[in-house]
């Protein structure tokens, strides 16, 4: 037993050890830039996991948090010049509070017409951030002015700091997932994912979790958004609120294992390989080539393995260990 | 004793069908009450009417003293009511030490007490042995034995049976009613809806009758067995007059 | 004043014929096979392109080549309800739901790709005539879509009322174990309706040619009314899907009208959650609990 402890403690050690240093031994801005995707979306992912992983709650109007995030820490910083690091957290809060009332319109429907829902929020956001120029600048955003370096600012002249800041935050998200799934309210999601009625009927009061997680999957999220429009300078709705953002943190969870600590870490680093592969081979002339190897292989795993990956090693961990121990597989 | 369980009045109607109507009993503390019916009649609607997943139209329904209606379920489970369903719902992605760990956070959000409180239960219902499957893997009995198990981690004093013991052979159906009469000496008052007459008159001395949503009889298993109306309802009319025991 | 606002109810009902016809499919789909199809707005498109292709290359004018794109469509929905929706029936919400968004996901992107994003459009010898009722216009074009649009959904609901598979479908979508019993094939009753909603999503495409551009995204902008009209009219309620697109579509140029040339979609919204927010069953729906 403390081999096997012991093992994954080693493994997990050297990853993060290789994750830290990566950026002083890799030199091309090119591979760090895909780097930093990969981070990014693996923690969107992770917020989105939350709640549409754990809880089953499937979202597909998430880019709402990254939009008002991003809207956020960009009004905050340009209006006011209060530093972005202040203004992710207000964003953060900010998305918090919009969860609560998205969350009261939305739970009303199950299933499908949850996540129907889910996608009109975020258009809304963004037909409204699109027409009011009066306190956003309307469908023509506005770009940061670039301060150079200027760390209190979240400005960086180099993408080493912007790696690990994100690289930060999917740790963080990493933590919190992790302490989710080993405590009572992580057990509560999973069982309303699983059965809310049979949950209810064991104490659970499941609209209060729902929104619990509703609001930290909403908080995670934002972050992600004012750190994106830190990093390429730039803001409009149609970015902000963009529906492929909600689309590849739903994909990525459900490819790499929903409901899974490493699932959403997994599923990016599959998906944004193969979209870089797809753009060194192709380019980006023909539109549409993404999207669609991105859809073939969401309808691949949810024929096949609609665990995902994580689901898939576990099943045959699982299987392993049961042949191992000679227990029968049922009774 | 004191009252459990009070039913005034209860009415519940879907479109034109009324599921329960003007239905009244009680149930004393620690009493183990067989509610028993034809199909259809209206007891796992009456379970919902209880537990909260419906409201009823008109009725009242107090728990310890306590009106319950208008409550959603999870209130009910926390003062202390507890079902299982008809058909077992697990939460078929997680172990057996996780569906009933679920059931036991209700008294104590701490996840190493309520891994110990949820290992006993699991223990009592005898599924020790299942511990860390799949609540997929199941069989059938043993998802209804890990429902009760996960209804039983609530800590409930009112328990809520529904038709725990369909499709058991005759061992089965006896380990079953030894483990209702031990939930019975711990002090738990139970509600058992069971079509077998056997196991009913096994654990309950006090039988309440429905059918097409009314309550056509109530009183000893022997009263019950004899009343007319019973028989006229389970097995129609031209049995009425058939001596007890069964027809000639 | 009268007459802008008259004017402007025409307008919403012809094109809200259109939108019945797509959101008669979302419920029916969702009514018997009990999965909500994010791609119908694709098969529009589909229907569109089809009947592009026949008017460019052989002259075929558009509501003509409905007696293509439909049974084309029928047979694409047939063969998704067998190798693909097959497989996912009995799972949870998530494979159900990603599934057919995947679908979409696809075919928008694959027509991206071999179709460009290029607006296309067909000009018929009725495109810009309009007939004038009193002091009212009502372009040719969208009223033959409106009237066609009317006898599909016509012939549908006498389908479902007196053929015997229609009374199977609506059996199945009543109560699926039940109808098992009596016999009824539930994969034969699913696929019929995949094919007749796909059909119909078709017509809708072939209709609107003469009169709307075709392009990978169109279908977006329907399947959207059409969702909203679904959960308007309780979902798996023909005649409520019916009912409620029309209103949409008026709703949407009233909007159009009074408020703004591009409030349309925020009507549309304010629609779906005034819906959401105070009546979520639709309007033919119970009461929850």
């Amino acid at each position: 037993m403390l081999n096997i402890f012991g093992w994954r403690s080693a493994v997990l050690g050297g990853l993060i050890a290789v994750m830290l240093v990566l950026p002083l031994v890799i030199k091309s801005s090119f591979a760090l830039e895909i780097l930093i995707r990969v981070l990014l979306f693996s923690f969107i992912g992770s917020a989105w996991n939350l709640m549409g992983g754990y809880a089953k709650q499937l979202s597909l109007g998430h880019a709402a948090f990254f939009g008002l995030g991003a809207y956020t820490s960009t009004l905050l910083q340009i209006d006011f010049g209060i530093s972005p690091w202040i203004g992710m957290i207000a964003g953060g809060l900010v998305a918090m509070l919009a969860s609560l009332p998205i969350g009261w319109l939305c739970f009303r429907l199950r299933g499908p017409y949850f996540t129907i829902a889910t996608i009109a929020t975020a258009q809304v956001l963004m037909l409204i951030f699109l027409k009011f120029r009066d306190f956003a600048w309307g469908a023509e955003g506005t770009t940061i002015p670039n301060l150079g370096h200027a760390p209190l600012m979240m400005q960086f002249e180099t993408k080493a700091p912007y790696y690990y800041i994100v690289l930060g935050l999917l740790a963080m998200a990493l933590l919190i997932t992790a302490w989710i799934e080993r405590s009572r309210i992580g057990y509560y999601c999973v069982a309303i994912g699983e059965d809310e009625d049979a949950a209810e009927a064991i104490g659970v009061d499941a609209p209060s979790v729902k929104r619990k997680i509703f609001m930290v999957s909403a908080f995670l999220t934002a972050l992600a958004g004012t750190f994106y429009t830190q990093y390429i300078y730039f803001i409009d709705p149609q970015t902000a609120f963009n529906f492929n953002v909600s689309i590849e943190a739903a994909l990525v969870s459900i490819v790499g294992g929903v409901g899974t600590l490493w699932g959403p870490v997994i599923g990016t680093v599959l998906l944004e390989t193969t979209s870089a592969l797809l753009q060194s081979w192709l380019g980006n002339s023909i539109g549409g080539v993404q999207l669609t190897v991105y859809a073939l292989i969401l309808m691949a795993v949810i024929l096949w393995r609609p665990t995902g990956i994580m689901g898939y090693l576990a099943e045959v961990y699982a299987r392993r260990r049961i042949k191992s121990l000679s227990l029968p597989a049922k009774a | 004793m004191a009252d459990a369980l009070v039913i005034k009045n209860l009415n519940k109607r879907f479109g034109g069908l009324h599921a329960v109507q003007d239905v009244n009993f009680r149930v004393r503390e620690n009493e183990t009450l067989g509610l028993i019916g034809p199909n259809g009649a209206g007891k796992t609607t009456a379970f919902n009417l209880i537990m909260g997943f419906y409201r009823p139209d008109t009725g009242s329904v107090s728990a310890f003293g306590q009106e319950i209606v208008g409550l959603r379920p999870h209130q009910v489970c926390t003062l202390g009511l507890a079902r299982t369903f008809q058909v077992a719902k697990p939460f078929g992605g997680m172990t057996v030490l996780a569906n009933v760990m679920t059931g036991a956070f209700l008294r104590d959000r701490r996840p190493e007490a309520a891994r110990e409180k949820a290992r006993e239960a699991i223990d009592f219902v005898g599924l020790s042995a299942r511990e860390s499957a799949a609540a997929r893997d199941l069989t059938t009995i043993d998802q209804r034995r890990l429902e009760m198990a996960r209804a039983l981690a609530t800590q409930p004093r009112l328990l809520l049976l529904d038709e725990v013991m369909a499709g058991l052979n005759p061992a089965e159906i006896d380990q079953a009613v030894a483990l209702v009469g031990k939930l019975s000496n711990r002090g738990l008052t139970i509600v058992i809806v069971e079509h077998l007459m056997r196991a009913i008159m096994a654990v309950a001395k006090h039988i309440v009758v429905l059918d097409h949503g009314q309550k056509i009889a109530e009183g000893s298993p022997k009263d019950v067995v004899e009343n007319p109306e019973v028989i006229r309802a389970y097995l129609g009319s031209g049995y009425v007059h058939a001596p007890a025991g069964g027809p000639s | 004043m009268l007459e802008i606002l008259a004017q402007a109810v025409i307008n919403g009902l012809l094109i809200g014929g259109i939108y019945a016809l797509v959101s008669i499919g979302v419920t029916l789909i969702f009514g018997v096979v009990k999965i909500v199809n994010f791609a119908q707005g694709e098969f529009v498109m589909i229907g569109m392109y089809i009947s592009f292709f026949l008017a460019t290359q052989f002259g075929v004018d558009p509501v003509v080549s409905l007696v293509v794109s439909m049974p084309v469509l029928f047979v694409i929905g047939v063969l998704i309800q067998h190798y693909l929706i097959r497989r996912v029936l009995g799972l949870n919400d998530l494979p159900q739901i990603f599934l057919t968004f995947a679908l979409s996901l696809l075919i928008v992107n694959l027509a991206l790709m071999l179709l460009t994003a290029n607006y296309r459009t067909v000009h018929t010898w009725y495109s810009d005539k309009v007939f004038h009722v009193g002091g009212l216009y009502i372009p040719v074009a969208k009223l033959i879509a409106f009237v066609l649009a009317m006898i599909l959904s016509g012939l549908l609901w006498t389908f479902l009322h007196t053929t015997d598979l229609g009374k199977a479908m609506r059996a199945a979508s009543q109560n699926r174990d039940v109808a098992q019993l009596v016999g009824i094939n539930p994969n034969r009753v699913f696929a019929v309706a995949l094919g007749i909603a796909l059909a119909l999503a078709g017509a809708a495409g072939s209709l609107l040619m003469p009169f709307y551009p075709a392009y990978p995204l169109v279908g977006q902008v329907f399947v959207l009314m059409a969702f909203v009209a679904v959960v308007l009219g309780t979902l798996g309620n023909v005649i409520g899907a019916l009912v409620a697109s029309l209103l949409m579509g008026v709703a949407e140029s009233l909007g159009i009208q009074f408020i703004g040339a591009d409030s349309g979609l925020i009507v549309v919204f304010a629609l779906l959650l005034f819906t959401l927010a105070v009546r979520p069953s639709g309007l033919a729906g119970g009461r929850r609990r």
